[in-house]
């Protein structure tokens, strides 16, 4: 048995409770805030010692002074001959600590005197209840990181139970920015939930959003780790490397030539998938990227007119219209408007099919202007390539790289991407039974104040009803004050890293003691603070930095592509899925046609995959009629006379 | 090591669990046992003078041992630091007298002395490992005056007969504050007792210093010994009459005075000088004055210098806020505050 490092001591001024203690230790002892200590009671109740297991939560020094005038005049008033006294001042180091348990737990009364000692790995298991969910049968312990206190060095676990659900989901990180705090911790954490996921819940996958920089760009390569860390992955029971089945996504620049991500370096491309939508995909989200001045209960009504009954549907037999249209693309939409717009006032008619012409002006801006301000995701030619729904795989990383898209392209992919999955998992279709989306810069998307949006109120349902689904919301942000309460509040975990100090004066901490809330502002990297359901005090742990590669240390071993021509681009896109593809036929299709036909025709070839790269593509492209050199006096042409397009109606069909 | 009769600690107490620990187990331990006695609650105004018995003020022409005549001698500069200290042990003894009960007007008095040795490590006090704290709680009754009492208590020696006949000291008259004067009396006897022990028992199993608080001359073995260290902070007697006076009153911080001799009556005698540890400007004469206990010596100068500064350096740190921390010790401080805390 250890030797005892302190006493319980109380009075009247300062009582026990049941829920908090006080004790004293010897001025070298190794207890601190967030130390987890034992007390052995002295006296049995009920036939039983009680054992009461605690957390520091503060700390207090001091000497028999009862003025600071009195050292002060001991010394001279030179603090330097405070160092000649023989003998120094009595001093105490005084602990108060809040009980995380005690056995037995009834009856609950204020906690003994009786001897303090420093809790070992079995006293931290019990103190935390971590004992329930360890034992064999539940077996359900995710590990988050190393309790270290003395000699104890004890790991953490989460319940998954209480991670993934049912009972309770969800995590939110919140601490400073730059100090490897929020996407490492989920960077490990994953690591850890992928290896610790009992079989028996089923599969796990997860969906990253790469809000900014190359944070989660390279989860793919491996990372540097130090010797301590490998000593805590060993401990953890997790194999440091990086994640094995990662892909990523990320729409068209704007131009379309490359993929806008910073994981464009041509050595990474081979896992790297363009995120493209087309009409269909979009309007069911447009309430996303339209505000409520955009759409009134009018403009609401003709959207989903169109959605309903024109779009990917033939519509014929309009009076307004010059003829039928299929609209199966911005492109074709558009054409729809003018035509019905010209066909309006030409019949000088003021509303169709009780939708006012100056709606429909207003609605067909408001759409026409999606393609524009999403460019590079939405495709005016229809063409779709998305996550794989339905195929999702075990243990499987998908992240989708926003990081450098414009704000209204960001909420549409994650409203709608976020959308899917929830319909997937209630359909149970998805591919995996558990999935995490984690999302950074969670204050962006779901602030505590300013007007409703979509992608709030998706969060929102996320968190109150996602852990029924197998959905699960893993968040970050730097100030957790200014995110909704109701997603916060639903999150059963919750880490902090280092914490701003105006961070920590609003209410939302006033929970913590003063000294916790030090011990927040100035942990070092690697260090967290884990509230889980099964704690009943907040619990300081410390994890190993990730073993995948920093999003610094990647963007220099793998530097972003420069701005690529559309000849290589074609090529280096096709050659994914044809390695057959030579540079020259590229260059020959590149002198021939349009630089939007050949993006069509590579967006559309990316997305069927055929069997036959080459013909599929020509098959995309209009037909030409090849141009003929012309040479003069037998020198080398001085010009080549580019052919031009047929026209659409070409009445002899060449 | 175990107790003397009568001397209980906190370790054996669980034991002997008939007998007080406190003022008011002791109220009902009499109540029990004295039938007729009626518990006393509070004091009345004046009862706090019951406890008096201190000796008279009184002027004594020192016996000057070392120099010619009754002198100043610097022993250290006034803005020198404080040095080291010889010291590593501290003595001292308190005691708790309290009514507990009174019979016809006869004060029934329990009290607790203590004594304790706290030693210096690496400059932190702590209990000297090698003889734990005395703490006795004892009944001073004037059985004399009691009427009728069982021969259990008259025979008990925890009962102090505070009537008893005494070779050379008047029998105490029934005047309550006669009593409680006698019943201080020996309540001090008894402190000096478990004092003496102590620093006995140190001066023979120790190698150095014990700065005891009060005077050596009870113990013929610490008066004996050069490891033990009288420091006497209160001065109702003065050594220092005449000329002499004017000389202590002047004395500075950092000077000491001549050494003379010091033989009380019934006690053993020592070598003795003034030292002033403290600059008396802005303060009365006696301000920061202690007069230091040692075994006499042939290199007495010599030593009674090297014992000053070390006096000197244990004034630092200050011990207040006690009202004597002009002249006390620190480590006497803390082992007052240790038996405060224990008896």
């Amino acid at each position: 048995m250890s030797e005892a490092l302190g006493r319980v001591v109380a009075t009247e001024r300062k009582p026990n409770t049941p829920h908090e203690f006080h004790f004293w230790t010897s001025l070298d002892c190794p207890v601190g805030i967030g130390t987890i200590v034992r007390v052995d009671g002295a006296r049995p109740v009920a036939g039983k010692i009680p054992h009461i297991y605690g957390i520091v939560v503060e700390g207090f020094s001091y000497t028999d002074l009862q003025s600071p005038m009195y050292d002060v005049l001991s010394h001279d008033g030179i603090p330097s001959k405070a160092g000649f006294a023989v003998t120094e001042r009595a001093e105490i180091r005084l602990y108060t600590a809040a009980v995380l348990r005690q056995i037995p737990e009834e009856p609950l009364q204020p906690v003994p005197m009786g001897e303090v000692f420093l809790a070992g790995e079995e006293d931290v298991a019990t103190a935390l209840r971590m004992d329930g969910y360890l034992k064999d049968g539940a077996n359900t312990g995710i590990p988050v990181g190393v309790y270290r206190a003395g000699a104890t060095d004890s790991v953490i676990y989460l319940d998954a139970d209480f991670l993934l659900g049912p009972e309770a989901a969800h995590l939110n990180i919140s601490g400073m920015s730059g100090l490897a705090t929020k996407t490492s911790a989920v960077e490990w954490l994953l690591s850890s939930l992928f290896a610790h996921f009992p079989a028996s819940k089923g599969s796990v996958a997860a969906v990253c959003f790469n809000v900014k920089g190359p944070d989660l760009c390279f989860l793919d390569q491996p990372g540097k780790l130090e010797d301590r860390d490998r000593e805590m992955y060993e401990k953890m029971g997790v194999t440091p490397g990086p994640f094995e089945n990662v892909t990523y996504f990320a729409p068209y620049t704007a131009k379309g030539f490359g993929l806008n991500t910073l994981r464009s370096n041509e050595e990474l491309l081979y896992n790297v998938k363009p995120l493209t939508w087309g009409l269909r995909e979009v309007l069911q989200y447009a309430e996303v990227l339209l505000n409520k001045d955009d759409i009134d209960a009018k403009a609401d009504a003709l959207i989903d007119f169109i959605t309903e009954r024109v779009v990917d549907r033939k519509f014929d037999q309009d009076p307004y219209l010059s003829k039928d249209h299929t609209v199966q693309s911005f492109g074709d939409l558009e054409n729809w408007f003018r035509d019905l717009l010209r066909g309006l006032e030409r019949a000088n008619a003021e509303s169709w099919r009780t939708h006012h012409i100056a709606t429909i002006r207003k609605v067909r801006n408001r759409l026409s202007n999606i393609s524009t301000r999403c460019a590079g995701l939405v495709t005016d030619t229809g063409d779709v390539s998305d996550l794989p729904f339905g195929s999702f795989e075990d243990r499987a990383v998908y992240v989708v790289d926003v990081a450098t898209l414009e704000e209204d392209a960001q909420d549409l992919i994650f409203a709608r991407i976020v959308s899917k999955l929830r319909e997937h998992l209630e359909r149970r279709d998805l591919g995996v039974k558990h999935l995490v989306v984690f999302v950074d810069e969670l204050n962006k998307y779901a602030p505590n104040d300013g007007q409703d949006t979509y992608v709030r109120k998706m969060l929102l349902d996320i968190a109150e009803r996602g852990r029924y689904l197998g959905l699960v919301l893993f968040s970050a942000q730097q100030f957790r004050s200014q995110v909704h309460r109701r997603v916060v509040g639903n999150s059963g975990t919750a880490l902090y890293g280092r914490m701003d100090g105006d961070e920590l004066a609003t209410p939302g901490y006033s929970v913590l003691s003063p000294a916790t809330r030090t011990k927040l502002a100035t942990l070092e990297k690697g260090q967290l603070m884990v509230r889980h359901p099964h704690f009943t005090q907040p619990i300081f742990v410390r994890f190993p930095r990730p073993a995948v590669m920093q999003g610094r240390d990647g963007a220099e071993k793998f530097p972003q592509a420069t701005d690529v021509t559309l000849e290589h681009a074609l090529y280096r896109s096709l050659r994914g899925v044809d390695d057959k593809i030579s540079m020259a036929w590229v260059k020959d299709l590149v002198s021939l046609y349009d630089e939007d036909e050949l993006i069509a025709a590579r967006n559309a070839t990316l997305v069927a995959k055929p069997a036959h790269v080459r013909a599929f593509f020509e098959s995309r492209l209009k037909k030409k009629i090849p141009a003929q050199p012309v040479f003069n006096g037998g020198l080398a042409p001085r010009e080549i006379i580019t052919a031009r397009t047929l026209p659409d109606d070409d009445p002899y069909g060449l | 090591m175990g107790h003397r009769v009568g001397v209980i600690s906190s370790a054996d107490r669980d034991d002997k669990g008939s007998w007080p620990g406190s003022a008011h187990e002791a109220r009902r331990f009499i109540q029990d046992r004295l039938p007729g006695s009626a518990p006393v609650e509070g004091l009345s105004a004046e009862a706090d003078r019951y406890g008096r018995a201190d000796e008279p003020a009184t002027l004594v022409e020192p016996s000057v041992t070392e120099t010619d005549k009754f002198r100043a001698i610097t022993v250290s500069a006034p803005d020198e630091p404080r040095g080291e200290s010889g010291f590593t042990g501290f003595l001292d003894g308190t005691q708790k007298i309290t009514i507990v009960n009174q019979r016809e007007g006869v004060p029934i008095v329990w009290a607790t002395v203590s004594a304790a040795v706290r030693v210096r490590a690496n400059r932190r006090m702590v209990s000297w490992p090698n003889r734990g704290p005395s703490v006795r709680g004892r009944f001073y009754v004037p059985f004399r005056y009691l009427g009728a009492v069982s021969e259990e208590l008259k025979s008990d020696p925890r009962f102090v007969d505070t009537t008893k006949e005494v070779a050379g000291e008047d029998v105490p008259s029934r005047h309550p504050a006669a009593l409680m004067e006698a019943a201080v009396k020996r309540v001090n006897f008894d402190r000096e007792d478990v004092e003496r022990d102590l620093a006995e028992a140190w001066c023979q199993t120790e190698s150095t210093g014990l700065y005891v608080d009060g005077s050596i001359t009870t113990s013929r073995i610490s008066s004996r010994s050069e490891l033990a260290v009288g420091v006497i902070k209160s001065h109702r007697r003065l050594y220092a009459d005449g000329d002499a006076f004017r000389v202590l009153v002047n004395l500075r911080a950092g000077e000491r005075s001549s050494i003379f001799a010091v033989a009380p009556r019934n006690r053993h005698p020592v070598a003795s000088w003034y030292v002033r540890v403290r600059d008396a400007v802005g303060h009365d004469a006696l301000f920061g004055l202690l007069r230091v206990e040692a075994l006499d010596s042939p290199n007495m100068s010599e030593r009674a210098d090297k014992i000053s500064l070390w006096v000197m350096a244990e004034s630092s740190p200050l011990a207040l806020p006690d009202p004597r921390w002009d002249k006390m010790a620190y480590g006497i401080r803390d082992t007052e505050e240790f038996l405060r805390a224990i008896s």
